[in-house]
């Protein structure tokens, strides 16, 4: 009896053990499963002759979701023979899912896709080369040589993006600071920021900390040297001159607290009513694009004014496509796919539809239709791209295989900010861990 | 002689009818269980073992796995800070929250088994946050709870003590976790009321007429008759806060720097966010020989602690 009962509970003890630590696999089967069985049925559907389903997948707010699902209904109404199954989600979610389906060789026909990863999908053999297309007329040709990655173009462009800064126009007018002025240097926005802090009361900053690698590469890029990753990731170069004199200076903007404390700036959120860090009325400046302006603006209505970014001698920012349609390599029903995402970006129906949920129209056509009836969130992001398109430099995604490296970078950063390490040792670290993934890419 | 014979010859008949019938009984017994053997077979053991051999390989998800032995290991232990750190940080939380736990839903269970009127009621209302777990909510809460000008603060505020961001600060967001998983104490506080629901009354009954006051009681009859569910609550906890993962994960995203950076977000960032598959595999490997290492050091140190009933005293 004493045996047996010791014994019974070591069994379950090992058996807890066991289905505890499996359970996060049992997820992936079961996914993966149920990723089979929709190819199965896309296969059915194309064997049946000329009825098709197309399966499409996105990321993104509510109303790109209902727009897109209204232009897929067009689409259908169009080519009755054509239907679609749509899935869509939150930019999370969809670079979480999207890994396992390519494993699992069952991503959907049509897959939305964005300039930070598409290099890093097309170097796996995930996307079908689109070059084939016919665009002209609907796409300037400049843009689509800038998207060709090794001379074929893997995404059809959807839309101009661009990268500037939001500021509080409301706020800053009423204290009587100066407005950020389009073409501003690095030295002019740090001088700004000191200039502002002077006239803000207390436990209101001017501009946000920084720890992510892009706001350095953009400084980087902008002072004329050579971005960080370039060479699909064989080469890497981080300036240590620069690094050191531009994380300086936001080392005294901690101590002058021009920037918010560590632990303020580690709770923002962006978008989110409480906690964006404009929205809730703690910085008075902060980053937005023209495809994520809009969000802002409806937090603060008609407060918001915007500038592109800083510049150096090279220029500074981006303005650019950075949301694509691909095609799948593994999709069974290519032809209908190709046609669909070139209608996508053509067809004015679904152009009035979608509208800017997508940010500025790639067509031009499409845009004019659009442009009487732009609402004053959308001419923000209209306005960011204006101000940013004369001077701007390309934009530079992660290489492929760069992913940690990011994640690194911003955590060894995080660790200065909190004071934590010196701005010299993190500089090693990344640079040590950069390097070593660019010889592993074959770079010297 | 021959009356012992007889005796013999039918108990051997006895025997073997009962050994055929027990054969039958096992086919019958397999055949239903067989959809969970099935189940276990390939949703559990297959990927376990796959997961062995992937742990020897690079494998990118989205290219075939390549092997190169025991190198994802070598670089685990000998080139990798971060595992360090998120092992060090799982070890204080579970050092932290295990003890933490037993010890607050041992006192609510004692406390909710009193009869009193409308009892079902309190347990009720007691167990329900621990129904809604690691959602968004959950998380939304402790950042309006623990944020820098969170309800926690506000209070603070009242005796003039000014807190940190708990949330965001790498000294005090493990705490924040910890607390988090201490309030989830209803699992573990259900199976303590079953426990001492299971302890015989007269126990109490005659260390009564002996005088024993209600300390002396719960030392001496009510800890060591619960120990065998204690224990059991204990192997539980330090395999479940080992592989802690939502709260950390929607809470604070393992920041800020690393402070909640647990090991099974690691392992996860490593396979779905940097597609390190292989290195992933390794690193959840490791991770199964600690948590069973482990439970058979309390298994054995139960031996010292833990009282059956049923066995006459100390286990075997």
């Amino acid at each position: 009896m004493k045996r047996s009962k010791g014994l019974l509970a070591m069994m379950i003890a090992l058996l807890l053990v066991l289905s505890a630590c499996s359970g996060g696999k049992n997820n992936t089967a079961a996914e993966n499963t149920s990723n089979t069985g929709k190819t199965d049925e896309d296969k059915a559907s194309s064997d049946a002759g000329a009825a098709k389903t197309l399966s499409i997948m996105w990321w993104g707010p509510d109303a790109r979701h209902e727009a897109t699902k209204k232009a897929l209904e067009i689409y259908s109404q169009q080519n009755t023979n054509v239907k679609f199954k749509p899935e869509f989600m939150a930019w999370d979610a969809f670079w979480q899912k999207l890994p396992t389906l390519a494993a699992s060789k069952s991503v959907t026909d049509v897959l939305q896709m964005d300039a930070a990863f598409i290099q890093e999908y097309v170097s796996r053999g995930v996307l079908e080369d689109l070059s084939d297309i016919d665009l002209s007329g609907i796409v300037d040709p400049n843009v689509i040589d800038n998207l060709k990655i090794g001379g074929k173009l893997y995404g059809i462009p959807l839309s101009q993006n661009a990268q500037g800064i939001a500021y509080n126009k409301e706020e800053l007018t009423k204290l009587g600071i100066p407005l950020p002025k389009k073409d501003w240097t690095y030295d002019e926005f740090f001088q700004w920021a000191r200039d502002a802090k002077e006239k803000l009361p207390d436990g209101k900053y001017p501009i946000g900390d920084t720890t992510t690698w892009d706001s350095f590469n953009y400084y980087q890029t902008a002072m004329g040297i050579d971005p960080i990753m370039s060479d699909g990731g064989k080469k890497f170069l981080l300036d240590k001159e620069l690094f050191m004199k531009f994380y300086k200076a936001y080392e005294d903007f901690r101590k002058q607290k021009i920037v918010p404390p560590a632990d303020k700036a580690a709770a923002f959120l962006e978008n989110d009513p409480n906690a964006d860090p404009m929205a809730s009325g703690v910085v008075m400046t902060r980053g937005a694009t023209t495809g994520s302006v809009s969000a802002l603006e409806q937090l603060m209505p008609g407060k918001v004014g915007v500038v592109n970014l800083p510049t150096g001698p090279a220029g500074g920012g981006w303005a650019q496509s950075t949301i694509f349609l691909s095609v799948s390599t593994d999709s069974k029903n290519k032809d209908e796919a190709k046609k669909f995402v070139k209608w996508f970006i053509t067809d004015k129906e679904a152009g009035k539809v979608l509208g800017l949920t997508r940010g500025l129209p790639i067509n031009p056509e499409i845009y004019k239709d659009l442009e009487p009836a732009l609402e004053p969130k959308d001419k923000l992001g209209k306005e960011i791209y204006n101000q940013s398109l004369d001077k701007a430099l390309p934009f530079y995604a992660p290489a492929p295989g760069f992913s940690e490296w990011v994640d690194m970078y911003r955590k060894e950063m995080e660790a200065v900010t909190f004071g934590q390490q010196s701005i010299e040792d993190a500089y090693s670290k990344i640079d040590k861990m950069g390097k070593e993934l660019a010889a592993k890419a074959g770079g010297q | 002689m021959s009356a012992k014979t007889s005796t013999k010859t039918r108990l051997e008949k006895w025997s073997i009818r009962k050994r055929k019938n027990s054969e039958e009984t096992n086919i019958a017994g397999y055949i239903f269980i067989s959809p969970w053997l099935i189940g276990f077979l390939l949703l559990t053991l297959w990927p376990i073992s796959q997961s062995l051999y992937l742990s020897f390989t690079e494998y990118s998800l989205l290219s075939e796995p390549v092997w190169i032995g025991s190198d994802n290991y070598v670089k685990i232990f000998t080139d990798d800070s971060t595992f360090i750190k998120s092992l060090s940080v799982t070890f204080t939380f579970v050092l932290f929250s295990v003890p933490l736990k037993l010890f607050f839903s041992l006192m609510v269970a004692i406390a909710l088994n009193k009869s009193i009127r409308g009892m079902n009621l309190y347990r009720t209302a007691i167990y329900f946050p621990s129904l809604i777990g690691g959602s968004i909510a959950v998380a939304a809460l402790w950042r309006n709870m623990f944020g820098a000008d969170g309800y926690v603060n506000q209070i603070l505020a009242w005796f003039g003590i000014h807190g940190p961001a708990w949330i965001s600060n790498p000294d005090t967001s493990l705490g924040t976790l910890i607390l988090l998983n201490t309030w989830q104490f209803g699992s573990t506080m259900v199976i303590f009321l079953a426990g001492l629901k299971q302890i015989p009354q007269e126990l109490y009954e005659s260390a009564s007429v002996d005088g024993a006051g209600k300390v002396r009681k719960f030392i001496s009859i009510t800890l060591p008759m619960l120990s065998p569910v204690v224990f059991f609550n204990l192997v539980l906890g330090v395999i479940g806060s080992f592989q802690t993962f939502t709260s950390a994960f929607i809470i604070t995203r393992g920041g800020p720097i690393n402070s909640t950076y647990v090991y099974a977000i690691f392992l996860y960032e490593k396979a779905f966010k940097h597609y390190q598959m292989g290195y992933a595999s390794a690193l959840a490997w490791i991770l199964l020989v600690i948590v069973a290492a482990l439970t058979t050091i309390n298994f054995f140190a139960s031996r010292y602690w833990v009282f059956y009933e049923s066995g006459g005293g100390r286990a075997k």
